[in-house]
C-alpha cells in the first residue's frame, strides 16, 4: 500500500462519526420516514407493544439520525456511500447454523415457495419456471412490493443465488450457502440479501427497508427456519389457537 | 379461567381469561395443582422488566395434572400428574442434547429482543416477559405447555404435590449452583442470600458433600432456617464484615466455593437509557455488585464462584483483577432444569430432600395480591409462598382434588 493510501485510509478512520455518506434526496427521505418509524415506536411502546416497537424505534432512529446528519452507521458498517455511489447496495448477510444435514436445509430452501413460510415479509413466491419465480413481499400498513426473481447459482448441497429481474419494486439479489458445520453440528447457513434503494434511496426504501428487510428481520427470519426443520413447525407462545 | 395477570408496578389482579388450548401437537394442557411466587417475580412486580405487558400471566413454578394432550404427545396422558420445569426446552436442539437445557436454541420466539445486548440469549420460560418468550404462565387454573414430551416429569404416586412443587425452578437452581462448585471432601462452600434458591444450595452442597456451609444473609429468621434446615453456620452481613469473618472462620484460606443467589432486583435492562427505571436498576446493581465483590474477595485461591442470582446488565467495577490473581472459576447460568430432574425427585422419594419445609405460606390463588406484597416486604417471616388455584376457600375444594395431591 503506498503511503498516501494508507493517510487516506487512516483520515478516513478518523472521521468516520462525522462523515457526509448519506446522499441529499435520501437524508430528506430518511427524515420523513424515519420520524415516522420513531414515532409509531414510541406509540407501540406506549401500547406496552414492546417487541414491534423497539424494533421501530430502532430502525425509525437510525433513519431520523442519518437523515439530521448525514451520516448512516447503518451505511458505514457496510461500508455503503450513497453520495459518491448512486447503485451500491445495501447489503444483509447473516447465519444460522441448523442441526441437519446440508443436503437437507438445501432441498427445504430450493423449494423457494417454502421461503414465505420463515420470512415474515414475504406474502408469497411462486415457481414460474425452471429457474424463474414470481416473490411477493408486504410490510405493515399494506406496503407491498412484487418483482420477478431468476436463479443463477445452484449448487445441491451447498449454494442457491438469485437476482431480481425487469420492474422490481426494489430491486435486489440473493444468496445462501450451505456449509457443514464442525463437530456434528448440522450446517452453517449464510445468507447474503442485496438490496438496491430506487434512485439512490427514495422514502419508499427507507420505510420497506424499517419495515422488514432490514438485518433484524433476516435473523428473525433465519431462526424461524430453524425452528421449521429442527423442531418441525414455528415455536410459538401463544395460548389458544386464533 | 382464573389467573394472576400484571398490570403494572405492584399491580398484580386475579382475573378471568381464556382458557389456554393445544396450539402445537406437542402441547399439553395442565390444570394447576399448586403454583409458587417465585423471589425472580418480584423484578417483574416492581416493574423492572421492560417487556412486560398488561394481562401477561404471571408464574413459572406450577405443578399439577394433564387434563389434555396433543397429538403429537406420547409420554403423558390425560390424568398424569406433572411437575413442569421452569425453562421451555425444545428437546432437539444442539443446546438440549448437550443438557444446556435452559440455553435451548428453539424455545423462545423473542429471543432476538436481547440479541442485541448479549449477543445471544437463553430459551423461553413461562410467565416471564416476552423476552423469555411471551408464554403465558402458571399461576393460573390452566397453562399450555409446550414441548410436554420433552420437559414434564411425572409425579410418582404417594408423593403430595407439595413435595415436588419447588423441583420446577428452586431445587434445581439450588443444586446447580452447588453442583457447579465441583465439591471435594473438606470444602466449605458459603451461600449470599438465604431465601428459597440460597437454602437449597445449601442443601444441595450439604448433599454433595461439602463439610461446612455458610450462609450469609440479613433476616434473622432466614439465617434461623439457613441454621436449622441446612445445618449453616450463618453471618449476618449488617452486623460483620463478610470476607474477614469468613477468613477467620476457614484458618485465612476462605471458603472453598462462594454461592451467589442474591439476585439482582433488577431484570431486563436490556433497553437502557429507554425507561427511567432503568436508572433506578443501574443503582441496584451498583449496589448488588458489592455482594459479587464480596465473593470475590472471600473465596480461596483457585476456588470457585457460582452465581444464580439473577444478573441482567451491566456491573460497575467488577473486580476482574481479583478474579485473575486468585485464578477463579466463574459459573453462572438459569438452571438446567431438566438435567436435576430425575435425581432430586428421586431424593424426595428416598426422604433425602423435603423441599416443602421452606413453605411458609399456603394461599388460595384469588390471595396472590396479598402474597405478592407480603413476599416483597419480607413480612410475616415470608420465605416461600405456594398458591392452590383449586381451592375456593377451602369449603369449596373438591374431595378428589384432595386426594390426587396426597
Ligand atoms: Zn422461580
Ligand atoms: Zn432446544
Amino acid at each position: 500500500m503506498d503511503p498516501s493510501e494508507t493517510e487516506r485510509s487512516q483520515s478516513r478512520e478518523w472521521r468516520r462519526e462525522t462523515r457526509v455518506n448519506v446522499g441529499p434526496a435520501e437524508r430528506k427521505a430518511s427524515v420523513i420516514g424515519g420520524a415516522a418509524l420513531a414515532v409509531s415506536g414510541l406509540r407501540c411502546i406506549s401500547k406496552r407493544n414492546y417487541a414491534s416497537g423497539l424494533a421501530m424505534m430502532l430502525a425509525g432512529g437510525m433513519f431520523l439520525y442519518r437523515g439530521q446528519t448525514g451520516h448512516c452507521g447503518i451505511y458505514d458498517a457496510m461500508g455503503v456511500d450513497t453520495v459518491h455511489t448512486h447503485n451500491s447496495a445495501l447489503t444483509i448477510e447473516k447465519a444460522v447454523t441448523i442441526g441437519l444435514p446440508p443436503n437437507e436445509v438445501y432441498e427445504f430452501w430450493r423449494n423457494l415457495e417454502n421461503l414465505p413460510r420463515f420470512m415474515r415479509h414475504l406474502e408469497s413466491v411462486q415457481v414460474t419456471g425452471a429457474r424463474t419465480s414470481h416473490w411477493k413481499a408486504v410490510g405493515p400498513g399494506g406496503i407491498s412490493a412484487e418483482w420477478d426473481a431468476e436463479m443463477m447459482e445452484d449448487v445441491p448441497g451447498q449454494q442457491i443465488s438469485w437476482h431480481s429481474v425487469g420492474e422490481a419494486d426494489v430491486p435486489n439479489k440473493g444468496s445462501v450457502e450451505f456449509r457443514e458445520a464442525p463437530g456434528y453440528r448440522g450446517t452453517e447457513v449464510k445468507v447474503t440479501i442485496d438490496y438496491y434503494p430506487p434512485g439512490g434511496g427514495a422514502g419508499r426504501a427507507a420505510a420497506k427497508l424499517a419495515q422488514g428487510i432490514n438485518s433484524q428481520q433476516l435473523e428473525e427470519d433465519l431462526k424461524r427456519l430453524k425452528q421449521i426443520l429442527e423442531v418441525g413447525e414455528e415455536t410459538t407462545a401463544r395460548r389458544t389457537v386464533q | 379461567m382464573r389467573a394472576v395477570c400484571w398490570h403494572g408496578k405492584h399491580d398484580v389482579r386475579v382475573d378471568e381469561v381464556a382458557d389456554p388450548q393445544i396450539v402445537s401437537k406437542g402441547d399439553v394442557i395442565v390444570k394447576v395443582a399448586l403454583t409458587c411466587i417465585c423471589g425472580s417475580d418480584l423484578h417483574l412486580y416492581n416493574g423492572y422488566v421492560p417487556t412486560m405487558k398488561k394481562g401477561d400471566i404471571l408464574g413459572h413454578e406450577f405443578v399439577g395434572e394433564v387434563v389434555e394432550a396433543g397429538s403429537g404427545v406420547t409420554r403423558f396422558h390425560v390424568g398424569d400428574r406433572v411437575i413442569v420445569p421452569f425453562p421451555i426446552s425444545c428437546g432437539v436442539c444442539w443446546y438440549c442434547k448437550h443438557e444446556l437445557w435452559s440455553l435451548c436454541d428453539n424455545s423462545n420466539p423473542n429471543s432476538w429482543m436481547l440479541e442485541h445486548l448479549y449477543g445471544d440469549t437463553g430459551g423461553g420460560i413461562f410467565g416471564y416477559s416476552h423476552m423469555y418468550g411471551g408464554f403465558s404462565g402458571g399461576q393460573a387454573e390452566y397453562v399450555r405447555v409446550p414441548f410436554a414430551d420433552v420437559g414434564l416429569e411425572k409425579i410418582p404416586d404417594g408423593i403430595p404435590y407439595e413435595q415436588v412443587v419447588l423441583l420446577t425452578d428452586i431445587c434445581p437452581t439450588g443444586y446447580q449452583a452447588a453442583d457447579n462448585c465441583n465439591i471435594n471432601p473438606g470444602d466449605t462452600v458459603a451461600v449470599w442470600g438465604c431465601g428459597p434458591v440460597g437454602l437449597m444450595a445449601m442443601m444441595s452442597a450439604r448433599h454433595l458433600g461439602a463439610e461446612r456451609v455458610i450462609g450469609i444473609d440479613r433476616f434473622p429468621d432466614r439465617l434461623q432456617m439457613a441454621h436449622s434446615q441446612c445445618q449453616a453456620e450463618v453471618l449476618n452481613y449488617e452486623e460483620v464484615d463478610v470476607a474477614e469473618a469468613l477468613q477467620n472462620m476457614t484458618g485465612g484460606r476462605g471458603p472453598d466455593s462462594c454461592i451467589d443467589a442474591v439476585g439482582l432486583e433488577a431484570v431486563g435492562t436490556g433497553i437502557e437509557g429507554i425507561y427511567d427505571s432503568v436508572k433506578q436498576t443501574l443503582r441496584l446493581e451498583n449496589d448488588r455488585a458489592s455482594a459479587l465483590r464480596q465473593l470475590t474477595k472471600a473465596c480461596r485461591k483457585g476456588g470457585t464462584l457460582s452465581i444464580v442470582g439473577v444478573y441482567s446488565g451491566f456491573i460497575d467495577k467488577f473486580p476482574m483483577g481479583a478474579i485473575f490473581a486468585k485464578g477463579l472459576t466463574l459459573h453462572a447460568g438459569q438452571a438446567h432444569v431438566h438435567k436435576y430432574l430425575p435425581h432430586l425427585l428421586k431424593l424426595v422419594q428416598e426422604q433425602q430432600l423435603n423441599p416443602s419445609s421452606i413453605i411458609t405460606h399456603r394461599l388460595p390463588l384469588e390471595e396472590a395480591p396479598r402474597g405478592y406484597k407480603t413476599f416483597l416486604n419480607k413480612q410475616d417471616a415470608c420465605i416461600k409462598i405456594v398458591l392452590n388455584p383449586q381451592a375456593q376457600g377451602a369449603a369449596a375444594t373438591p374431595g378428589s382434588e384432595q386426594a390426587s395431591a396426597g
